[in-house]
């Protein structure tokens, strides 16, 4: 593969609280999304169509399940012998206790020696928790082209949303000149994204400092960007215009799911030149009963329709007994509708099991019903 | 697995099975299975699940698809450093040649067998579908202290089906007192699963001597000779079993497995069968679509009805588009308002122009690969 001499840095220790129960047990980048990947597939996905061949996982927020699923590097075809993906939790130094991970920024301080031990020019540092296809190669592209010290990947906003969003406020050649968070009054409606280049002798430097500083809150949208900005280095832009979503709650989680019943959707997941990668079971196909009836959905392999799907998204290993309806939902793996069972808006946990003729949501209700405990059937 | 007594072998299917169609464009371990699957995904699972790791696979016409598909072996969850899924290549002869025999492989890979560490071989057929534990098998020849084991299967179609194997003919004890070929002359028969266990010395045995009988025996002539002067014994297996022989034989198989009870005595999760994954999003199923009593597979664009039918990752179906009884392989377009009926589409094909396809005999209609109809 391309040598691109960037090495990528996946902040996956976030909990998402908004998700409730969906992260009781997992972090957030592990939820299950669109028929049968996880979220972090998509940056991982993500930096191996884009050449890069060492990509660590920072992770701390019960990061089990989290921690042996990106450990298999494989998944994503990045486990050659000059690529693979670590995991990289919080541990003890010889010179300090355990710390927890006290900011994005720390995070990548304390593995300063794994960035080391590669020696790469560039550092690409992503969020674990976005869906979304792009091509970091490109980024770095414009990266060097404008002889920059760092770059921002941004996208357009709504510009009376833009006071919920970090936005960037750039000049004509897109060069940042301020960073403000949330602000009230917003200059402009470019909102980082997160995803960031470095050069790495600037970087680690700027770490070293802000490891010493203590009124430093140990983040790059409050403490490293600004710094930057202040200092006169050279930050620049990058605008993105592809499908993106950071899915918070579960309203949004349902509706990025809800996305793919349009098979014009910008996200494209059918792209044969930009797939995204993930877990492969030894499952049969969707198998259709006589008794179904399907009208518009996202049906993925092993599952089992025996009712009836409309507007649904439905997982690996999802079985919906004859009489069943769904409607308007997203069913994750393993999920059992039974008999007689109605589901309506709701977006149902992984291994939920929904009782006879329980009936489980409702057309009229404006949230998304999240189910994450098995609903007891009647006769 | 460690240290399992038995490597195994997955042969390929003798010089004289043909199977219509397909088999112009691959050997019958590479033809798609349940629209997922590839037939040779039965046999290593099989021997992956029962602790095998040491497996040579022989391969003979047209290796591409097979090689491609297999790989390091690793999705058989076969241990990359101590288990090993050996590709073994015969290089004479084409694919009908009277000398393309197992045996002439076995002979070509000879130093390979004999480099085996362990005591036993299971020899697998890579054109049979049918699930079985090996290791059960071994422990019963084992014990049984018999020269050769044969699996078989008790069916009740000979004279339609499975015309292209052996049929074994038991006396009470399992002993198997001969085998020869299924003529279709009665509909109950004891088909050979073209499976064996037996010592590697006893194979060895059997390869080197085959040489002096005649170039054009197969392994499966040799214990049928065997009969007279040693212990072959019978053991029957029960289940879904398809030898695919023929076009008639590969689709009854498949469409055997549309039977909902079928499928899931056959795919358990205690003993999956893996294959190689191609990373394809879900199946979109359009407003305006009708799926009934079928195996979808992912990547599909289902615009119209789908009847009895299984149909394989990254195809469309158009609006209006009808399939009934058929299989419809990997990247296949059928157009908009196109019937197809009782057919196997192959792969890469795009049916447009012509508005049906349908065959009303038993035997299905065919369509090539990468035809544009």
């Amino acid at each position: 593969m391309a040598q691109t001499n960037m090495l990528a840095m996946i902040l996956a220790g976030g909990r998402g609280s908004r998700l409730h129960e969906l992260t009781n047990k997992v972090a957030k980048p592990a939820v299950a999304y669109g028929g049968k990947y996880r979220i972090i597939d998509f940056p991982l996905s993500n930096c191996a169509n884009s050449g890069i061949d060492i990509v660590g996982v920072l992770t701390q927020y019960e990061s089990v399940l989290l921690n042996s699923y990106v450990a298999a590097g494989g998944r994503w075809g990045l486990d050659t012998k000059d690529s693979g993906v670590f995991v990289l939790t919080p541990r003890e130094k010889a010179d300090s206790g355990l710390d927890v991970y006290r900011g994005t920024a720390d995070a990548i301080s304390q593995n300063i020696d794994f960035v080391d031990a590669y020696d790469p020019e560039y550092l690409l540092i992503l969020s674990g928790d976005h869906i979304y296809k792009m091509n970091y190669d490109k980024m770095l592209d414009f990266h060097k082209a404008n002889g920059a010290d760092a770059t921002i990947a941004v996208r357009s906003v709504p510009m009376k949303e833009a006071s919920r969003f970090g936005i960037m406020n750039t000049d004509d050649e897109r060069r940042i000149v301020e960073f403000e968070e949330k602000p009230a009054k917003p200059k402009s409606n470019l909102a980082s994204m997160g995803i960031y280049i470095f050069n790495w002798k600037t970087m680690r430097k700027l770490l070293v400092e802000d490891m010493k500083n203590a009124e430093s809150s140990h983040d790059f949208g409050n403490d490293i960007i600004p710094k930057m900005i202040d200092s006169g280095k050279k930050l620049y832009a990058y605008e993105f215009s592809g499908y993106w979503k950071d899915v918070g709650t579960i309203d949004s989680l349902w509706e990025a799911n809800m996305d793919l019943l349009d098979s014009n959707n910008a996200l494209n997941l059918d792209d044969t030149t930009w797939k995204i990668y993930t877990e492969d079971t030894g499952v049969i196909p969707q198998y259709i009963a006589e008794s179904a009836k399907i009208d518009c959905a996202y049906i993925n392999q092993g599952a089992h329709i025996g009712g009836e799907v409309s507007r649904s998204v439905i997982f690996t290993n999802v079985k919906i007994a004859p009489g069943a309806k769904v409607i308007d939902s997203v069913l994750m793996p393993g999920v059992i509708v039974e008999e007689g069972a109605t589901v309506t808006r709701a977006l149902v946990a992984g291994n939920t099991r929904i009782g006879k003729n329980a009936v489980v949501g409702n057309k009229k209700s404006e949230d998304i019903l999240l189910v994450a405990k098995n609903v007891k059937g009647e006769d | 697995m460690a240290n399992n007594k038995a490597f195994g072998v997955i042969n390929s299917a003798a010089n004289y099975i043909r199977v219509e169609g397909l088999h112009d464009y691959r050997p019958i371990g590479a033809f798609s299975f349940l629209g997922r699957f590839r037939v040779i995904d039965f046999p290593i699972s099989n021997m992956s699940n029962s602790g095998f790791d040491r497996i040579h696979v022989y391969l003979n016409s047209r290796p591409r698809s097979i090689v491609e598909h297999i790989g390091d072996g690793r999705h058989y969850n076969i241990n990359s450093k101590r288990g090993n899924l050996q590709l073994l290549f015969t290089q004479n002869n084409g694919a009908s040649s009277i000398y393309n025999t197992d045996i002439n492989a076995y002979l070509e890979n000879l130093e390979q067998i004999e480099r085996m560490p362990q005591d036993y071989v299971v020899v697998a057929p890579s054109y049979m579908v049918y699930k079985q534990d090996y290791q059960k098998l071994l422990d019963e020849h084992i014990s049984s202290g018999t020269d050769i084991t044969l699996l078989y299967h008790k069916v009740d179609q000979a004279k339609e089906y499975f015309r292209a194997c052996n049929v074994v003919n038991l006396n009470k004890q399992k002993g198997v007192e001969s085998i020869e070929r299924n003529m279709g002359t009665a509909k109950d028969k004891n088909i050979s699963m073209d499976t064996y266990v037996m010592s590697k010395e006893l194979f060895i045995e059997l390869i080197k001597k085959a040489k002096k009988e005649s170039s054009g025996y197969s392994l499966a002539n040799m214990i049928a000779l065997a009969c007279n002067t040693l212990d072959v014994r019978g053991y029957q297996h029960k289940g879904f079993f398809a030898a695919i022989t023929s076009l008639d034989d590969y689709y009854r198989a498949n469409m055997e497995l549309l039977d909902y009870a079928t499928s899931m005595d056959f795919f358990k999760p205690d003993w999956q069968f893996y294959t190689k994954t191609t990373d394809a999003c879900p199946t979109q199923y359009f407003h305006g679509a009708s799926v009934k009593h079928s195996m979808v597979c992912n990547a599909g664009l289902i615009e119209g009805t789908v009847e009895n039918s299984i149909i394989g990752r990254n195809v469309h179906i158009g609006k209006g588009a009808v399939v009934k009884n058929s299989i419809i392989l990997s990247y296949t377009n059928i157009g908009d308002g196109v019937q197809i009926e009782n057919a196997v589409i192959d792969k890469w094909a795009t049916v447009k122009k012509v508005k049906r396809v349908a065959s009303d005999s038993v035997t299905p209609a065919y369509v090539k690969r990468n035809d544009i109809l």
